[in-house]
Order: C-alpha cells, then sequence, then structure tokens
C-alpha cells in the first residue's frame, strides 16, 4: 500500500525537491501552497504524514497543525523550518508537530525520521505493550533490561541499552544521528564532537566482538542501522 | 525652533508669576493703607463731632462758632466742618453752602461726595453728621490724601508689571539658558553615538537631579549598545573567518570531485562534501543560538538539579575522552539545590567547553568537569592539563573570544566562544578562564 504524504510548502522548488524525492522512495504526495489549503486537505483524514513549512501565508504552519489536532485528527506531523534555534523547535513540538526538521535538511534525515514517525503510527495501531525485542540473533528483555545475543547474556549500561532499545524498535530502518540526540539524550542541538558516533561505536563494539557477524551497520551520509542483513 | 518656543514659554511663565506675585503685594499694601486711613479718619471726625456737639451744649451757637472758627484754618484745605439748618443749608463753617444730597438723619460715619462745586464735588469725603438743636453739625475730611496715595499706588502698580516683565525675562532666560546648556550636552553626545563614536558618554555629576538620571540612564544604555556593537564585530569577524576555512576546503574538494571519473570514488568525494556542507551550517544554526540568546526570556528556563545536568553531559563525553585518548572525571562539590536554567544552551555552552578541552589537552592528562558552588554563585567548570593560556594573554582571550593563534581557530572555536560567553550572560553570569597549574579552568559563573 502507498502512503500518502502531505506537503504544505509555499516555496514551490522546495515542494517540487520533496514532491520527487518522496515520490522516488515510493511515496505519493500532495501539495499545498498555504495553510488555509493544507488545512483544507489535512482535514479530510486520508493521509499518512503532513510535512508542514513554519512559515506560510495565510494561516502558519504551526497554527496549522494546531487546528487540524483540535479537529481530532491524529496525522503525525513533521514540521520543515529555517527557523532553528533549539527554542523555536522546542516551540514547534510543543505545538503538536511530532518531529521537527531545521532547513536545509539532507534528504537522508528527512526519510529516516518520515520512516520512524511512520513506522511509530503502525506499531501504536498494531501492536500491544511490547516487553521483547528480536533483531535476527539480537534479543532485548525491556522488562529485565537485558541484552542477549546468540544466547549469550552482553552487559550494557543505562545509556548504551536506551541507545540499543531505540535502535531495535526502529529496527532495519535509518537511524540518525540528531534522531538519537533528540530521542535519547533529549537535546536539540549538535554538540561538536562526533559524540554519538563514539557512544554508537562502544555499543557496536560489545553487540559485535566475538559474534558471528555485523548487525549495527553505518549508513554513509544518514545514521546507523540494526539489521541482521547488510 | 522648539528650542525657541521653549525658551519664550519658560520666559512667559516666570513673567507671569512676578507679576502675579508682585500684584498680590500692591494689592494687599493698598488694602491695608486704605483700612488703616479710613479708621483713623472715623475715629477723628466722630471724637471731634461729640466735642463739638457738647460745645453747642454748654455755650450755645455762638460758642460753638467760635469753636469752628478756630479749628478751622486755610493750611487745612481738607477739613470739612460746618453747621447747617434743617434744609441742608449752610449756616457758616468750611463747608459746601448746601449739603447735597441731604440724608435729613443723624449719619454716624459715611464716605461720599459731600455737594456741588469746587472742592467739593472734586473729592470723595469721610463724615459724620450730628443734629444740634434745631441744626445740623457736619464734621469729616476730604479724602485729598488719599486719592494721592491711591495714584501712587497705581504708579506702584505700573512699576510692578514693569519690574516683573524684566525680571521675568532675566529669570526665564536665566532658567532656559540653564535647562539648554544642560540638554546640549546630553544632545551632543547623542548626536556624537550617532555621528558614530559609541564611546562618547554624557557627563553626570553625583548630584543626582532629573538631568543627572537621565544622564546615567543615557550611559547605561550606551554601555549595553556599545557591547553589543563589540559583540556583534566579534561574531561577524570569526564568523566570516572560521567559514573561510570549510568553504576553501568545500571547494577544492568539489573542484576535485569534479575531476574524478571513477564512480564509485566521486561517491566518497561528495559525501566528503556533505560532511563539509553540514560543518558550516552548524555554525550557522550556532551563529542564529547566539544572536538569539540576547532576547531569550526567562520563561524558556526550567528549574533543574544541576548536579544532574553535569552528570548527563558527563556520561555524554566519558567515551569522547576516552577515544581522544584521556580519562573526562566528573567531580559535584556539595549537593547544589536546583535553580533555573536554560537546559539546553548551557548543556551546549558546556559541551562547547569540553571539545575545546579535548582538542586542547586531550594527550597533557586528565579532563575535569566541575561543578562548584560558593559565595552565592554556581560554577560550571572544565580544567584541563593542556598549554593553558598565559595570565596576560587572559584578557584578550576573553574579549577576542579565544583567537589567541592558529591553534585556536579550530573551525568553530571562536563561535564557540562567543555562545559560551552569551549563554553565560543569557543566565545574569559571566565566562572567565584561570589557571589550573599547569593547564586552563573555564569556567562559567552563574549567580543562585
Amino acid at each position: 500500500m502507498t502512503r500518502k504524504i502531505l506537503i504544505v510548502e509555499d516555496d514551490a522548488a522546495t515542494a517540487g525537491y520533496l514532491a520527487k524525492g518522496l515520490i522516488e522512495a515510493g511515496y505519493s504526495t500532495e501539495t499545498a501552497r498555504d495553510g488555509r489549503d493544507g488545512l483544507f486537505l489535512a482535514s479530510e483524514g486520508i493521509f499518512d504524514l503532513i510535512i508542514a513549512d513554519r512559515m506560510l501565508p495565510g494561516i502558519d504552519g504551526l497554527a496549522m497543525i494546531g487546528a487540524v489536532r483540535a479537529a481530532g485528527i491524529r496525522t503525525p506531523a513533521l514540521i520543515l523550518s529555517a527557523l532553528a534555534t533549539v527554542d523555536d523547535r522546542v516551540d514547534g513540538l510543543k505545538a503538536g508537530a511530532d518531529d521537527y526538521l531545521c532547513k536545509p535538511f539532507s534528504f537522508a534525515e528527512l526519510s529516516a525520521r518520515i520512516e520512524a514517525l511512520l513506522r511509530r503510527e503502525d506499531r501504536v495501531a498494531a501492536e500491544k505493550q511490547v516487553t521483547r525485542l528480536t533483531v535476527g540473533d539480537l534479543e532485548v528483555d525491556l522488562l529485565a533490561r537485558t541484552v542477549t545475543r546468540g544466547g549469550r547474556a552482553i552487559p550494557l549500561g543505562a545509556r548504551e541499552f536506551n541507545l540499543l532499545e531505540y535502535l531495535a524498535r526502529h529496527a532495519g530502518q535509518v537511524v540518525t544521528r540528531t534522531m538519537m540526540l533528540e530521542k535519547i539524550w533529549n537535546y536539540h542541538f549538535d554538540p561538536g564532537s562526533n559524540v554519538v558516533d563514539v557512544h554508537i561505536g562502544r555499543l557496536r563494539r560489545k553487540l559485535e566482538e566475538g559474534f558471528s557477524g555485523p548487525i549495527l551497520h553505518t549508513v554513509r551520509g544518514a545514521g546507523y542501522r540494526l539489521s541482521p542483513e547488510a | 525652533m522648539i528650542r525657541l518656543s521653549v525658551t519664550a514659554r519658560i520666559a512667559l511663565l516666570s513673567i507671569a508669576l512676578a507679576l502675579v506675585t508682585n500684584f498680590a503685594l500692591v494689592l494687599f499694601v493698598r488694602q491695608q493703607l486704605h483700612q488703616n486711613a479710613i479708621a483713623s479718619l472715623r475715629r477723628d471726625a466722630t471724637e471731634q463731632a461729640d466735642a463739638l456737639v457738647e460745645v453747642y451744649r454748654t455755650g450755645s451757637l455762638e460758642g460753638l462758632k467760635r469753636a469752628i472758627d478756630d479749628a478751622s484754618s486755610p493750611q487745612d484745605p481738607t477739613l470739612v466742618l460746618g453747621v447747617f439748618d434743617d434744609r441742608g443749608q449752610r449756616i457758616f463753617g468750611a463747608a459746601p453752602l448746601s449739603l447735597t444730597p441731604w440724608p435729613q438723619t443723624e449719619v454716624t460715619f459715611r464716605i461720599g461726595r459731600i455737594g456741588a462745586g469746587a472742592p467739593w464735588s472734586k473729592v470723595q469725603a469721610g463724615y459724620a453728621l450730628r443734629p444740634i438743636g434745631p441744626y445740623w453739625l457736619l464734621d469729616g475730611r476730604l479724602l485729598t490724601d488719599w486719592e494721592a496715595e491711591q495714584r501712587g499706588i497705581e504708579r506702584a502698580l505700573l512699576l510692578a508689571l514693569i519690574l516683573s516683565l524684566g525680571l521675568g525675562s532675566a529669570a526665564g532666560l536665566v532658567v532656559t539658558r540653564y535647562v539648554v546648556r544642560r540638554l546640549e550636552r546630553l544632545a551632543a553626545t547623542v548626536a556624537g553615538v550617532a555621528a558614530g563614536d559609541l564611546s562618547r558618554r554624557a557627563p553626570s555629576t553625583a548630584g543626582g537631579d532629573a538631568f543627572d538620571r537621565l544622564a546615567t540612564q543615557l550611559n547605561a544604555m550606551l554601555d549595553k549598545l556599545e557591547r553589543l556593537m563589540a559583540e556583534l564585530r566579534i561574531v561577524t569577524d570569526s564568523l566570516a573567518h572560521d567559514l573561510r576555512s570549510p568553504l576553501a576546503r568545500l571547494r577544492s574538494r568539489t573542484e576535485s570531485a569534479l575531476l574524478v571519473a571513477d564512480p564509485a570514488q566521486r561517491d566518497a568525494a561528495l559525501s566528503g562534501l556533505l560532511v563539509e556542507t553540514d560543518l558550516v551550517m552548524r555554525m550557522l544554526s550556532m551563529l542564529i543560538e547566539i544572536s538569539r540568546s540576547e532576547a531569550v526570556s526567562r520563561d524558556r528556563f526550567t528549574t533543574i538539579d544541576p548536579s544532574a545536568l553535569i552528570d548527563e553531559v558527563g556520561e555524554l563525553y566519558e567515551p569522547v575522552a576516552e577515544e581522544a585518548g584521556t580519562v573526562l572525571r566528573v567531580e559535584i562539590e556539595g549537593h547544589p539545590a536546583p535553580l533555573a536554567l536554560h537546559r539546553e544552551l548551557m548543556t551546549q555552552a558546556i559541551t562547547n567547553l569540553l571539545d575545546n578541552a579535548l582538542r586542547h589537552a586531550a594527550g597533557s592528562g586528565e579532563v575535569v568537569l566541575r561543578l562548584g558552588e560558593g559565595q552565592g554563585e554556581l560554577r560550571f567548570q572544565v580544567e584541563d592539563r593542556g598549554p593553558g593560556i598565559a595570565a596576560a594573554d587572559r584578557e584578550q582571550a576573553l574579549r577576542r573570544f579565544g583567537r589567541l593563534d592558529s591553534a585556536r581557530s579550530a573551525p568553530g572555536a571562536g563561535l564557540g566562544l562567543s555562545l559560551i560567553q552569551a549563554v553565560a550572560q543569557l543566565h545574569g553570569g559571566r565566562f572567565e578562564l584561570d589557571d589550573n597549574a599547569p593547564g586552563l579552568i573555564a569556567r562559567i559563573v552563574v549567580p543562585r
């Protein structure tokens, strides 16, 4: 089933770039030029995701999402904005957006976030309370907070466990560095050093050293993916 | 134009004030004089009338005539003293030929005209009229002196008017010149600043009057303006400086990517371009963060346990330090109580300090992330064992945001330090550098 994405963006070039990229990635898209049209289309409730610019003619992006939410429509929404400070992002998330991405953005980052949002919706719809995540021969017990691979226990620190849990919940998907910083450390800025890479490197050593094959893969130019197959 | 009209207004006000004061004074004096004069005239007239009535009673009309002749003399032209028949016609004495209007009744004392013909019709008189037998005795004085006084007072009033105009204009001029001179000093300062000399300050004495308060406030505003301008200049400078190197790398990498024929190698070269682009973007977002932090409101602050914040950063950077070949030790002194902080900006500032320490001093011993408290202040500090900054250079390092040499100008370092400075100021605190003997202590101090 093709996922439908609503793009609300007044800049034609950006809207075209988004639509082209998303269609290539296998989604179908519809584009609204301003907040009023966006609100009108979103109110139909037929979309799987809304991508909205923040500064729009008519109704601005945040107000539009607020109105969509007020109408009882839970379609996940991602704000794309040139307003890039920490406070801007926090405001966007408070206003009802599910994710916030700053312009200019890399398409890899956007598509990783789109996938995470869509997958989250599926999980919410399909699953009951999950207590155990399995990725290949890796098992993550969320209640006991233990990890085994091929039956062998792997001792992890609290933060390492959170990191692995997040990767396992998005198994097979690309997870970017900024997504991890936001979700695991709750930081909305980009620290100078490659802090996430270092944490991932450490986790990877624990997960892979002495085991049969790689499971935590680097996706160049985007982030990481936890998956039994390369 | 406006200044002139203010001058005129102040002068007019002074004139009006002087005029009102002088007029009130003159009128008061006139009133007092008048009342005194009338009172003494009344006393004299009634006493003399009583005495003459007594003369008539003991003597006769003849005795009275003698007494009246004795009393009146040519040297006393204002005296009114005469006897009238019951139709108001003069029988003898210094009085008008006929008393008009004729009251036909006793008059204790009255002021008014007493008859026709000079000098009686010209001047008012104060008089008493007493019945004596079939006759009437008129006794009083013409108010010639009083009329003269009245004219004197009128002259005084005219003088007062002229004086008021003079004094008022003079006072107005003095006050205006004083006010204008003080305002002009302030205006000159503002004009100097507007012309670009931001170091100009308004002269202010310790007097504490309204002008001094204005000068003090103007100076405080100019201080802030000057600081902001200096910061802006430094940020712009370091931005231009910091952007040059990644842009130069971006350019050369693009050029070489264009020349690569092998698709795999070209992909690698292109992803290298992405890394450089991200670096530029990161610097831009930090710049926005810095410029915004001047205007962040306190409602962005949340009450946070500072130890937890330090622990989180320590946990985030501990593997980074290990990777860099050193040890990051977290030291929390005492149990600092929670306080209002901008969690993300403060964390970002501390990570910048850690990045700096790891970049410059990773090879020379451990790095300590310390949370200290004391003297109503909270200190977030990063200590390293690197080369440090000489005491003489610290001031400059702070002022120029760490641009000491090419080693300190690794990409983003200048901006990173400006961000730390901005975050410290946002929290009402300061950023300082200290000697770790050996090494550097970089410290964000926040008041509790």
